[in-house]
């Protein structure tokens, strides 16, 4: 039998004596505040007052709710078999990114940079590029490298074209690797820009020596997009297309390498869509994309002006209607019709909605995040009765917010919401503080806000730093909803259950 | 910032890696292998734990994006640190320049949350498009009328131990020595390079409280600014971890006159050395004799604990891969368990703490001076080793080698330092070894070869 240890954590050390003794002795140091100056301070900072400055701010970001272009360009990266993401730049951008996936896949990382220095500030990248796709290649075998930029790179305006031309002129990767690549400067756009940037990177350059066949191969296409739930979602899509009996390829599925077994082995490279595949991509009927957001632009354009593929990118497959919506497009495109067993699935999700629909309806609640992650989360809440009343949004664009706006406001349980495009969670704390909600939604930046302001945090988006798993459940399909049900309704009853006193410690709920 | 003054930064003459070279400089990075932060990473590792100022990031969204409130520097009061500021430049600005924005947000900052002092991050952006840190900085302080203190240490300067010294080169230069202490005390000490990861000074400051030791500041775990202000007036400087701020001891022992040592608190051992080398630097007898009472009976207080799980952990064999004084450090209180380290990191080790290692291991102690994942484990299975010792970026490819693994970097969450610390760290090797997940993984699959 082992002894158990004993660790005090520093909740409880602080009360000790020896520790408090300490702590008053820092006071001479300190210089700080009176607690009185300090509790006038934090009123003001609730005023209304206060609000409306808050919004005036505009050199300042504070408590920022999105994250840069290359993040997302390595998470597309990944989604293919063999494929080391290499970033032109100074280093410690891609060493950030790594820890970033680290700490919210709690998997092995890999990837490289070319460790830009003051030199290549003054004299451009070339040099590093060189050396770098030589040394990565020699190092890691890669059967891809996807070279995505940081903003340094982006500043001196390092053309990657020409200096990936130059690198196999000076032979320092085989003639035969493909190299696809993508600009992903950081001071425009976002994480989910970034990842769409390097979707079209990596699809035009796997396929761009597939030539058009006349018919169609009778596949369809799948790009998941920027997801923190990637793993949980791409295998419930496949579940599904296969109960469908629907012929498909993933394009970007990173299910598997941010998700390996355990078999004792470390796996640099371990699944993904192959370069075969992305060719029989280029001929497939159609391609949808779970997550508009991160096919906005780059990858839009690609189906449809190069693949002249019809694209179907608007329909999350969250929420009821959502997954229905969904699941009616994929059924009128490829003539498959929806199954008995998800038609099952569906009554089940909606079992569980009507289940606990007491705990949700009329429950307010303000949510942040990628905007369409966000967009489809208040369309489920809202289908369980739920009314949105702030919702942030740092990287949607103005005409993304408009339309939101006009929808909520034609809804009964929306009609009260406000959309902020371009805000961050220090401007979501003063609107929480003028209209108090009973529940937020987002990713673990939340988790201060959510404390101080006393109320559950719903852990939805990325990252998701201080939680284990939830990248391994779904969150679309009718699975989904179960998941996301569960995690939002048994959160709450926690927090009931907390702030109960004696008397409400009923045993049912 | 001016190359010429990196170039001479990178020369640190104490750095013993440098010292007798001729052409001496600290490791640059090589292009296309997986590396480590970057210098303004480094920076604000170093200074974001000084809690009530407030830490502003001059660039794009991502540098501080990344960052925010990651790593488990704890306070034990104010906790403005842990908000993110950022400029969050666009298009615009990288064309336009971002020294209007920075001087809006730092005029923002301080009349709206009046702190202490105000530190400003340099990025690679704003570095490359000529913004004037400095100037900037001493125009808004004068105006907003607190320090504003830049911290020019953009990320592709270096590595993230050059980022550390660049911190540290900011604070010599604009804080250390500005403040006076209010009261005298005839014993202080700085701990400098003590981060409080998981709440570590926490298990070291009672112990500085019963010798009536008065530490003045913890560069910089759980530090607030007028600490590291008043840092001139300690008797003495203990470097806990991190070399590279080994040039704010130098040049504290040159204008101050404030001797300094390398000391660990892993390990009751290295703990009571420590303990009795502060005292002695001091020299005080009377000190003196109570440090030595203390390590003798702090020892025998944990003494039966520690021989319980020394009991399961003897003659089991560890593999070390960390940096610093922690690479030396913690091959002692592993020793002391009665357990073999059969190789150690020494990436970010200097030739002094390869020495010490080469003193504790015996002369054919294994150095990994590289620690690519795979590396490591062929290194592991070599030897058949029990546990991997190392941090957060390691932890998931060892577990899917089905090694057992302990946390001891900036990610963990038990504090090993003191005495308590060592038990600590000898229940969490112990346990981590112990794992019946760990046993299930072990054994192969019941079901033989599958069809
Ligand atoms: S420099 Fe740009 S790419 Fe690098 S972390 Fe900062 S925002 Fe991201
Ligand atoms: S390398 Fe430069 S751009 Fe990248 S994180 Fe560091 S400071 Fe920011």
């Amino acid at each position: 039998m082992t002894e158990q240890l004993k660790v005090r954590d520093h909740n409880e050390l602080f009360h000790l004596e020896e520790y408090q003794v300490s702590r008053d002795k820092k006071k001479e140091f300190e210089k700080g505040a009176s607690p009185e100056k300090l509790a006038e301070t934090r009123a003001y900072t609730c005023s209304e007052d206060y609000l409306k400055k808050n919004f005036d701010r505009k050199a300042l970001t504070i408590n920022p709710a999105k994250a840069c272009q290359p993040l997302g360009a390595l998470l597309a990266a990944v989604g293919f078999d063999g494929c080391m993401p290499y970033v032109h730049g100074s280093q410690g951008c891609a060493a950030y990114f790594r820890s970033h996936f680290i700490r919210h896949f709690k998997e092995p990382f890999a990837a490289v940079s070319d460790s830009m220095t003051e030199d290549a500030a003054v004299f451009g990248g070339q040099k590093n590029m060189i050396e770098g796709l030589k040394n990565a290649y020699a190092l890691y075998k890669p059967k891809i490298m996807a070279v995505s930029t940081t903003c340094m790179a982006e500043v001196i305006g390092d053309d990657l074209n020409a200096f990936i031309k130059n690198s196999r002129k000076e032979g320092a990767v085989p003639d035969g690797l493909p190299i696809p690549f993508a600009h992903t400067p950081s001071f425009v756009g976002s994480h989910v820009t970034g990842y769409d940037n390097m979707m079209r990177g990596m699809l035009f350059h796997l396929a761009q020596n597939v030539k058009a066949t006349e018919k169609d191969n009778g596949k369809i296409n799948i790009i998941p997009g920027f997801d923190g739930f990637t793993v949980g979602n791409i295998r419930e899509i496949r579940r599904i297309l296969d109960l469908m009996g629907v012929d498909y390829i993933i394009l970007g599925d990173n299910s598997e390498t941010l998700d390996t077994p355990q078999d004792g082995e470390y796996h640099m490279y371990y699944g993904g869509t192959t370069i075969e595949e992305v060719a029989q991509a280029r001929n497939a009927k159609a391609t949808f994309a779970l997550l508009p957001d991160s096919v906005e632009k780059s990858v839009t354009t690609l189906m449809k002006d190069d693949w002249g593929q019809p694209f179907e990118a608007s329909i999350v497959p969250l929420g009821l209607s959502g997954v229905d919506n969904w699941l009616m497009k994929v059924s009128e495109i490829t003539g498959k019709p929806v199954p008995k067993a998800l038609e099952a699935e569906r009554g089940r999700a909606l079992d569980a909605m009507t289940d606990s629909g007491y705990y949700l309806h009329g429950k307010r609640f303000a949510i942040y995040g990628d905007p369409s992650y966000v967009e489809a989360l208040v369309d489920f809440y809202m289908e369980m009765g739920a009314e949105p009343a702030h919702i942030v949004v740092t990287n949607g664009s103005k005409r993304w917010g408009r339309a939101l706006q006009k929808k909520l406001e034609g809804s009964d349980f929306g009609k009260n919401a406000k959309v902020h495009h371009g805000a961050d969670l220090w401007h979501l704390r003063s609107l929480m503080i003028a209209e108090p909600v009973d529940f937020l939604v987002g990713n673990t930046h939340g988790k201060i806000l959510a404390r101080e302001m006393k109320v559950p945090l719903i852990r939805l988006g990325f990252p998701i730093f201080d939680r284990h798993h939830l990248h391994r459940y779904a969150t679309f399909g009718y699975q989904g909803i179960i998941n996301i049900l569960q995690w939002t309704v048994n959160t709450l009853l926690d927090d009931v259950d907390n702030k109960a006193g004696d008397f409400n410690l009923d045993f049912v709920r | 910032m001016n190359l010429s003054t990196i170039r001479e930064l990178y020369k640190e003459p104490a750095c013993s890696h440098n010292a007798g070279k001729k052409d001496a400089s600290c490791p640059r990075p090589t292009p296309g292998k997986a590396a480590g932060g970057c210098s303004f990473d480094g920076a604000q590792i170093t200074l974001a734990p000084i809690t009530d100022a407030a830490h502003v990031v001059h660039g794009p969204i991502g540098c501080v994006g990344n960052t925010w409130n990651n790593r488990g520097s704890l306070s034990s009061g104010p906790r403005m640190n842990r908000m993110a500021f950022t400029t969050d430049l666009n298009n615009n600005d990288v064309v336009f320049g971002g020294e209007k924005k920075l001087y809006k947000a730092v005029r923002e900052i301080a009349a709206k949350y009046s702190p202490p002092a105000i530190f400003v991050y340099q990025t690679c952006v704003t570095s490359m498009i000529g913004d004037d840190l400095e100037a900037l900085c001493k125009a808004v302080s004068a105006k907003a009328g607190v320090p504003v203190i830049p911290v020019d240490a953009p990320g592709f300067t270096g590595t993230k131990n050059f980022g550390n010294r660049l911190a540290g080169d900011s604070l010599l230069k604009n804080v250390i020595g500005t403040r006076e202490p209010v009261t005298y005390h005839p014993f202080n000490v700085n701990l400098i390079g003590e981060f409080n990861i998981a709440g570590e000074l926490w298990g070291i400051l009672p112990l500085l409280d019963r010798l009536n030791i008065r530490l003045i500041c913890s560069l910089s775990g759980d530090a607030r600014f007028h600490e590291v202000a008043m840092m001139h007036r300690a008797n003495v400087n203990m470097m806990v971890c991190s070399r590279a701020l080994l040039n704010v001891a130098r040049r504290m022992k040159e204008k101050y006159g404030i001797p300094y040592f390398e000391g660990s608190f892993y390990g009751s051992g290295n703990t009571s050395e420590a303990l009795i080398t502060i005292a002695r630097l001091i020299g005080d007898e009377g000190l003196i004799k109570r440090a030595e009472a203390l390590a003798v009976e702090e020892t025998a207080r944990i003494a039966p604990r520690l021989e319980k799980l020394r009991e399961r952990l003897s003659g089991k064999k560890a593999l070390l891969y960390t940096g610093g004084v922690k690479s030396w450090s913690i091959v002692g209180a592993l020793q002391e368990l009665g357990m073999k380290v059969v190789a150690t990191g020494t990436k970010k080790s200097t030739e002094e703490d390869k020495a010490r290692i080469k003193n504790l291991m015996g002369e054919e102690a294994e150095l990994i001076s590289e620690g690519a994942p795979r590396k490591l484990l062929e290194v592991f299975k070599r030897h058949g080793a029990d546990i991997l010792l190392a941090g957060g970026r390691n932890q998931y490819t060892a577990l899917k080698a089905r090694i057992p693994f302990v946390d001891v970097n900036q990610e963990r969450h038990i504090p090993f330092t003191g005495y308590d610390g060592h038990v600590r760290l000898a229940g969490a090797v112990a346990g981590a070894i112990e794992s019946p997940a760990f046993r299930m993984a072990r054994t192969p699959e019941p079901f033989g070869d599958p069809l």
